[in-house]
């Protein structure tokens, strides 16, 4: 198992990440790193992809290291409440891969829960994008709606069985195989033509959605398509908005609204979220809700190289006169040097100048 | 000129015949007329820079950022499933997996199938589509030599001419799927270079729809 613990990338971004949050009126989310195992295990089929840690309590209670906040924060979140807006930035554990072992993942973000309107979508999709913009200079935030391919799919009439194949090759743009499946199923042209629009459809927000508008969808494609133009009308004029299809998500934790966010230099989303109502329904909370997480540990690419030297100046000294020697690294430290101070040269440490202390003298 | 695209190609027979491709579509590069030992090869005129690597390594330089672009068999992108965009079908390279064995086998459903191979996911995803229980043999090569040896009952391997099979007294069963040479794409760099990966797939696609 590896621990990352909070890397110093995590100290440099999070601060202004907890600025902007709490500037909306988000609050900090506290939670212990353990939580008892039967809120994983009866919400198991959300923690996609995981194993998860257990370990036996004093009390004989089965606890698990926390594999995901969301549920920590729905559960501590009182049924019928009124609107809550949490942030975090917590580690989970995980084993993304079942062949790599389990790792701490640190995580920062944020959960708005409760009765959603419109502008509190709005509010987190632009949050989203402005903790991108705190983290890099350029930046992308990708929004989707999970119901319009899926919906376009109901609506043309292709057989159940076949959607999730090409709901998967649609997260790929891998349109030569999506259209083999549909000849194959017998849709027509059309049908063929439109899903490949939509799968290779990029552009910002509003002008996607304008795009779209103009395909031929039917009944269930066009209500999510119409819920994406509100929220878009909403957004305008933030930076940074595209719209894109082939977002994949797993439709057992989000459903609507979803987003992924991307900055040059860390090769996959830097940031993932959206709607995930049917959990909160499922731990018996009304209302709807809607989050994003960070991944931490993917910014430590970002972070500067460490400094080839560990210390300015090595002084090397006898150990006689520790007074004089404190006056003379005092004096070192004034010319904003670091110095290291011992009576040998230590193993492997890297330093520009070598310097003796002896005789009250540095040489 | 923008930022250039890396691009990944597989070592050997079909790297040289996907560079032509890119060549054709007026990708070029002058360096790689006369390779020597270098192992990249700038085209800043195209903006792109060449890279070969171990065929089954392209996906993973891909997938990680190292590359922007590439090209990988499907076998490859299969059996390991990386989070890439599959752009085009080059339809170069093309053969298929197979589930071969000796002539006039018959698989016995009252007894667990003993398949050796070198494409665990693959062949597990086959089977399990098949609801067909089997112990998998996981071995690195030399595949045809298991179910002579009585290693495995079958084997599951790509085929391509079949000489191979013939000249070991094996032949192929059933086909698990086709494969050819895919142009792949990091999802990351198709985005903050989305002008260029889209130019250069739409030459591509022109491409291969003149040679088809």
């Amino acid at each position: 198992m590896a621990f990352t613990q909070f890397s110093p990338i995590t100290e440099r971004v999070f601060p202004a990440l907890e600025t902007l949050w709490a500037g909306r009126g988000y609050t900090r989310y506290r939670v212990s790193r353990f939580e008892e195992y039967d809120l994983y295990a009866s919400n198991r089929t959300f923690i996609t992809g995981s194993s998860i840690l257990t370990f036996t309590d004093t009390d004989g209670r089965l606890m698990a290291l926390k594999p995901d906040v969301t549920l920590s924060v729905i559960r501590n979140t009182a049924p019928g409440g009124a609107l809550r807006k949490v942030y975090y930035c917590e580690s989970v554990y995980r084993a993304p891969d079942p062949g790599s072992g389990f790792s701490e993942i640190p995580q920062a973000g944020l959960e708005c829960l409760g009765p959603l309107t419109l502008f509190d979508v709005c509010e987190v999709i632009t949050l989203a994008a402005r903790s991108l913009a705190a983290l890099s200079d350029k930046y992308i935030l990708d929004v989707s709606h999970l119901g319009l391919l899926s919906g376009f799919l109901e609506d043309a009439g292709v057989d159940g069985a076949l959607r999730p194949e090409l709901l998967r090759l649609a997260g790929d743009k891998n349109s030569h195989e999506a259209a083999s499946i549909l000849r194959k199923a017998g849709a027509s042209l059309p049908v063929m033509d439109t899903f490949d629009a939509m799968i290779h459809l990029r552009a910002p927000l509003e002008e996607a959605v304008g795009k779209l508008s103009a395909l031929p969808l039917g009944e269930h494609a066009a209500s999510a398509l119409s819920q994406l133009a509100r929220a878009a009308r909403v957004l305008r004029g933030e930076d940074g908005l595209y719209l894109d299809l082939s977002l994949r998500s797993d439709e057992r934790y989000y459903q609507g609204l979803v987003m992924r966010g991307y900055i040059p230099g860390v090769p996959t989303a830097v940031l993932s979220g959206g709607r995930y109502d049917g959990l909160m329904r499922r731990l018996h909370r009304e209302g709807g809700a809607m989050g994003f997480a960070i991944y931490l540990n993917l910014l430590e690419r970002l972070a500067p190289q460490p400094e080839d030297l560990d210390a300015d100046v090595l002084v090397l000294h006898d150990g006689t006169d520790p007074e004089g020697l404190t006056r003379a690294v005092a004096a070192l430290e004034r010319g904003g040097l670091r110095v290291r101070v011992d009576r040998a040269r230590p193993e492997g440490f890297r330093y520009g100048k070598l310097m003796h202390y002896a005789g009250g003298e540095l040489k | 000129m923008s930022e250039m695209l890396n691009v990944a190609l597989p070592k050997g027979r079909l790297g040289d015949k996907v560079y032509a491709l890119f060549e054709k579509a007026g990708y070029g590069c002058e360096e790689l007329a006369d390779p020597g030992r270098r192992l990249v090869f700038e085209s800043p005129e195209h903006g792109v820079r060449y890279f070969y690597v171990k065929p089954s390594d392209v996906a993973i330089y891909v997938e990680r950022g190292a590359a922007d672009i590439g090209v990988a068999g499907k076998d490859i992108l299969l059996e390991y499933t990386p989070d890439v965009y599959e752009l085009l079908d080059f339809g170069i390279g093309r053969c298929r997996m197979c589930v071969c064995g000796r002539p006039g086998f018959r698989d016995d459903p009252g007894r667990t199938l003993r398949v050796a191979t070198k494409f665990t996911k693959i062949t597990r995803d086959y089977y399990a589509g098949l609801g067909r229980s089997i112990d998998m043999i996981h071995l690195n090569g030399s595949i045809e030599l298991a179910p002579i040896l009585g290693l495995s009952d079958v084997i599951v391997d790509i085929v391509e001419t079949g000489a191979t099979l013939r000249e070991n007294g094996l032949c192929v069963l059933s086909e698990v799927c086709g494969i050819s040479a895919r142009f792949i794409a990091n999802k990351v760099s198709s985005r903050f270079k989305y002008d260029a990966v889209t130019a250069l797939t739409a030459r591509l696609r022109e491409t291969i729809e003149v040679e088809k």
